[in-house]
C-alpha cells in the first residue's frame, strides 16, 4: 500500500519545525531551504500553505524526467537518484502541486521520500499537524479535509466528490 | 575559515552607513567562547565602540542585530533575536528581543551579528542573501507602516520567503520609544531601539538565505536537543503551557489580576475590576482564529485574531499580548477589547513600544484628572480614563510627533520634565522607560528587577516566576530546602536578592543563547545545565560543558552589562523605584497594603552580585575572577570600581 503525508492545517501553526527536521535527515544540516517540505505563508490573509510531494499515482515529475532519475526506492516510493539528476528542472515545471523542488546547494531536485516510512517531519511535528495516511479513499479524503481550512480563507468552495 | 566554531554562521557584518560600504568579518573566536552570542557579545560590542559621551541619536551610537548560537537550530523556543544599542529614552543600556522567523533567517543568509555605525546620508535597508549583503534604497519605503515595508520588499525581490525586521514611521520621526517589527507583528518593541535605526537612515533588514547551519556533532546535538524538549512534557509544567498554547499571553490579564499585580490606572492600583472584558476567556471565544508559533517552537503562544464589524473590523492580525492588554486596557481604565486590538495593532504598523505608548498616555491621563494638563495642553482632546477614541488618537499624534503627542513621544520621564509641577509624580519608570505590566507592591522580587535591569523598568532581565507560580520543587532544587518556603512566599523580601541575582544570570544566557523567556521563566523549565547539555555538541565550544564555567559566562555577561551603566553615571541610587510604587502601599485588590521592601534586598542582591552596597560600583575581586580586566583599567581612575 502507497502512503504519502497529510498536513492538517487546523493544527499547524506554520512553526516549520518539519523543515528544520527534514534538512537534519537529508542534509545533515539546519537549512529550511534544501527541505523536502516546505511551509509557505502569506500572513495577511492568514495562509498557511505546506507543499510536500503528494505521492501521485501518475507521477508527472517522473514522466518529465529525461535521464530516469525518479525511481522508486525499496519501500515503493519515488525518490530522485542524485547522481542520475541533471537538475534540469523539467521536473519542478511538471509537477502542478509544487512538490518537487531543487536543492540551492546541489542543484539537483529534491522530493520527499517519506524517510523510508518513519517521516522526520512526523516525529518532528509537535502540534500533530503532519501524518501519514495511506493512498485509499479515506486517507485521500483526510488530505482533501486537511487543507479545507485554506480553501476557505480564500472564499473557494470545495464540492464533495468522489475521492 | 578559522572561526571554529558551528551552530554559529560564522561572520558578522560591520556596516559603515556615513560611507555606505559593507564590511563581511569573521566572527571572533573569544565573543563565542565568553559571550555566547546575543546579549552576550552585545555587552562587548557596547563597552569597546561606545564611550560616555555617545549620544543615543547621534551618527556615534552603534546598534547591533544579534542572534545567538541556538537560533535556528530546532531548540523548541529559539526562533529569536536581538537588538541592542545605547537607548534614546533612557540613555543608558538597551536591548530588545524579538521572536518570528527573521533570526534563523540572518543566520540562514550567512551571518551571526550586524553591527550598523554611522550615518547614511539617504534612507536606506540592508538586504542579505547567502553570504552577500548590500544597503539599497529605501526613499520609497520611507514614510511607510511595517506591514507595506515587508510586503513592497519582498516585491521588490520578488522573494516572499523574504523575512524582514522594519521600523515605522515613529522610529523615522524619532519617537523615542520606537520599536523594530519583525514578520509583521512581532516586536523589538522597548527602549527605542526602532528609533536608532531610524537615526541612522535605516529603514530595516531583510533576508533570506539558503546557506544552513551546522552542528559540531549533529547526532549528539539533536540527542541532547530531545532530551532536553522531554523536560517541557514534565506534569509539572502542564497547566503553565497549556494556558500558554490555549490563550498566549493573555491568560495573565486573568492571572496576574488575581494576585492584585495589573497595572491600574497608571499603576494607581494593582487590580481592575473590568478585566475579565479585557481577559483570556472573551479573547478565545469571540476573537481568536487560529494559533501560531516562531520558528520550531512547540510553545506556540502566538495567536491570530479577526474582528468582524464594531468600530475597529479587522483582517486577521497578530492578537496583542497581556503587555499591550495591560498597557491601553487596565492601566487606562479601558475595557473595550475590540479598541485594545485597534490599539495594538496600529502600534505595531507605526512601529510604536506598546507598552511605552500605553503608559505615556496612562499618565497624561492621570495629568489630566489631577488637572496639571487641561484641554488647553492637550489640543482639545478630553483624556478622560477609559476614552478610547482619544487613545486612538495619541497613538497617531504620537508616531507623528504632531501637537501634544511631540511631548508624550519622549515618554514621561522627559514628558513630566517638560510639563513640570508635581508631574513626575506620576511618571512611573525606572532610569527613563516606562514600567511594564507588574508592580512590587504585589510581588516583592519585581521591585528588586525594576531596579536593577540595566535597561529600565522592565521584567524580562530578572523577573522570577517561582514564586509566582507556585513551584516548590523548583525553589528547593535551584536554592535548597532551607530556603525554599521564604523564596515561595511573595511579599518576604527574603532571600530575594539571591533569586533575582541568579535569574538575572540565567537570562544573561537565554538572551545570548538566543533563546525564549517562555520556557525558561515562565515556565521555569530550562536552566544552567540546559547550555551545559546542548552547546558544546552544538558549537565544539567543550568548556560549555562545564556548568561553572557556564554560571562564569552568566555573571561576565551580566556585569559587563552593569559596567556599561555605571560607565554613563549609574549608581545605587537609580537603581531605584518610582515613588508610587516605593512608598505608596498598594490601595485595593488582593495586594492591598503591599510595598516592596527595596533595600534590603538590593543589599542582598549586591552581595551576591560581587557590588559594593553603597554605590552599586563592581568589586575589583569580581571583575579580575570574571576576566573583566579591560573593565577596572577603564573604570578604576573614574573611582567606579571597589
Amino acid at each position: 500500500m502507497k502512503e504519502f503525508i497529510t498536513i492538517d492545517l487546523e493544527r499547524c501553526t506554520g512553526c516549520r519545525n518539519c523543515e528544520l527536521a527534514c534538512s537534519t535527515v537529508h542534509t545533515e544540516s539546519f537549512n529550511p531551504k534544501r527541505s523536502r517540505i516546505q511551509i509557505l505563508k502569506e500572513e495577511v490573509r492568514n495562509l498557511v500553505v505546506p507543499m510536500v510531494c503528494l505521492q501521485c499515482e501518475t507521477p508527472l515529475c517522473q514522466e518529465a524526467c529525461p535521464t530516469g532519475a525518479i525511481v522508486e526506492n525499496e519501500h515503493g516510493i519515488l525518490y530522485v537518484k542524485q547522481e542520475t539528476c541533471i537538475g534540469c528542472m523539467n521536473c519542478v515545471t511538471a509537477c502542478v502541486y509544487g512538490g518537487i523542488a531543487i536543492d540551492p546547494k546541489t542543484k539537483k531536485a529534491i522530493k520527499c521520500d517519506l524517510c523510508n516510512g518513519d517521516p522526520a517531519c512526523v516525529k518532528a511535528c509537535d502540534y500533530s499537524a503532519i501524518s501519514v495516511a495511506a493512498t485509499k479513499p479515506e486517507g485521500l479524503h483526510q488530505r482533501r479535509m486537511a487543507v479545507s481550512s485554506a480553501f476557505d480563507t480564500l472564499g473557494m468552495n470545495i464540492e464533495e466528490g468522489q475521492e | 575559515m578559522t572561526f571554529p566554531y558551528k551552530g554559529y554562521a560564522g561572520y558578522y557584518l560591520d556596516v559603515d552607513l556615513t560611507k555606505g560600504v559593507v564590511h563581511k568579518k569573521e566572527m571572533e573566536k573569544e565573543w563565542a567562547r565568553l559571550y555566547l552570542g546575543g546579549t552576550g557579545v552585545s555587552s562587548r560590542i557596547l563597552w569597546d565602540r561606545t564611550t560616555v559621551k555617545t549620544d543615543p541619536l547621534s551618527p556615534d551610537n552603534v546598534l547591533i542585530v544579534g542572534t545567538g548560537p541556538l537560533t535556528g537550530v530546532m531548540f523548541s523556543p529559539s526562533g529569536r533575536m536581538m537588538f541592542a544599542g545605547r537607548g534614546p529614552l533612557t540613555g543608558v543600556w538597551a536591548e530588545s528581543h524579538v521572536g518570528g522567523f527573521m533570526g534563523p533567517e540572518i543566520k540562514y543568509a550567512g551571518f551571526d551579528f550586524i553591527i550598523f555605525n554611522g550615518r547614511s546620508p539617504k534612507p536606506v535597508y540592508l538586504f542579505l542573501r547567502d553570504g552577500k549583503a548590500e544597503l539599497l534604497d529605501a526613499s520609497h519605503l520611507w514614510g511607510q507602516e511595517t506591514n507595506i515595508t515587508t510586503m513592497m520588499i519582498r516585491e521588490d525581490h520578488k522573494d516572499p520567503s523574504i523575512e524582514t525586521a522594519v521600523i515605522g514611521p515613529a522610529g523615522e520621526n524619532q519617537v523615542l520609544f520606537g520599536g523594530i517589527i519583525v514578520d509583521f507583528y512581532r516586536a523589538a518593541g522597548r527602549a527605542g531601539l526602532g528609533t536608532v535605526l531610524g537615526s541612522k537612515n535605516v529603514k530595516g533588514i531583510a533576508a533570506s538565505g539558503s546557506l544552513g547551519l551546522e552542528a559540531y556533532d549533529m547526532e549528539k546535538y539533536l540527542e541532547a536537543n530531545a532530551r532536553e524538549m522531554e523536560r517541557l512534557d514534565d506534569p509539572i509544567w502542564k497547566d503553565s503551557l497549556a494556558s500558554l498554547r490555549k490563550y498566549g499571553t493573555t491568560d495573565l490579564v486573568a492571572v496576574i489580576n488575581e494576585i492584585g499585580r495589573l497595572p491600574t490606572k497608571n499603576h494607581w492600583t494593582g487590580f481592575y475590576e473590568d478585566a475579565d472584558d479585557i481577559g483570556p476567556e472573551i479573547i478565545a471565544e469571540k476573537y481568536r482564529i487560529a494559533q501560531e508559533a516562531c520558528y520550531g517552537c512547540e510553545v506556540g503562544c502566538k495567536y491570530i485574531i479577526r474582528v468582524k464589524g464594531g468600530k475597529y473590523p479587522t483582517e486577521p492580525i497578530g492578537g496583542p499580548e497581556y503587555e499591550t492588554i495591560m498597557a491601553f486596557g487596565s492601566n487606562c481604565l479601558n475595557n473595550d477589547i475590540e479598541s485594545i486590538f485597534h490599539l495594538g495593532k496600529r502600534c505595531d504598523l507605526l512601529g510604536l513600544d506598546t507598552i511605552s505608548t500605553g503608559k505615556t498616555i496612562g499618565f497624561a491621563m492621570e495629568l489630566y484628572e489631577k488637572g496639571i494638563l487641561t484641554k488647553k495642553d492637550t489640543d482639545g482632546l478630553e483624556l478622560t480614563w477609559g476614552n478610547s477614541e482619544v487613545q486612538a488618537e495619541l497613538v497617531e499624534k504620537i508616531a507623528k510627533r504632531e501637537g501634544f503627542g511631540k511631548i508624550l513621544a519622549n515618554g514621561v520621564r522627559k514628558a513630566a520634565e517638560q510639563i513640570g509641577g508635581d508631574a513626575w509624580k506620576y511618571a512611573i519608570h525606572v532610569k527613563g522607560l516606562e514600567a511594564s505590566g507588574q508592580d512590587p507592591r504585589a510581588h516583592q522580587s519585581i521591585g528588586l528587577t525594576y531596579a536593577t535591569n540595566v535597561r529600565g523598568a522592565d521584567h524580562l532581565r530578572s523577573i522570577s516566576c517561582i514564586e509566582e507560580l507556585g513551584y516548590p520543587k523548583i525553589a528547593a532544587d535551584r536554592f535548597g530546602v532551607e530556603k525554599a518556603q521564604a523564596i515561595l512566599e511573595i511579599m518576604s523580601p527574603k532571600h530575594k536578592g539571591e533569586v533575582v541575582w541568579d535569574v538575572e544570570n540565567l537570562y544573561a544566557l537565554v538572551d545570548s543563547a538566543v533563546i525564549c523567556k517562555y520556557s525558561t521563566m515562565w515556565p521555569p523549565v530550562f536552566y544552567f545545565d540546559t547550555f551545559v547539555n546542548v552547546i558544546p555538541a552544538l558549537t565544539g565550544m567543550v568548556e560549555w560543558g562545564d556548568e561553572k564555567y557556564v554560571r562564569t559566562a552568566a555573571e561576565r555577561i551580566s556585569h559587563l552589562r552593569r559596567a556599561f551603566n555605571h560607565r554613563i553615571g549609574i549608581t545605587r541610587k537609580d537603581e531605584t523605584l518610582p515613588p508610587r510604587l516605593l512608598s505608596e502601599p498598594m490601595p485595593t485588590g488582593p495586594a492591598k497594603g503591599g510595598l516592596p521592601d527595596l533595600d534590603i534586598m538590593l543589599d542582598e542582591y549586591y552581595d551576591f552580585r560581587g557590588c559594593d552596597r553603597e554605590t552599586g560600583y563592581p568589586k575589583e575581586m569580581k571583575l579580575k575572577e570574571l576576566k573583566l580586566d579591560f573593565v577596572i583599567d577603564e573604570l578604576k581612575p573614574k573611582g567606579m570600581i571597589r
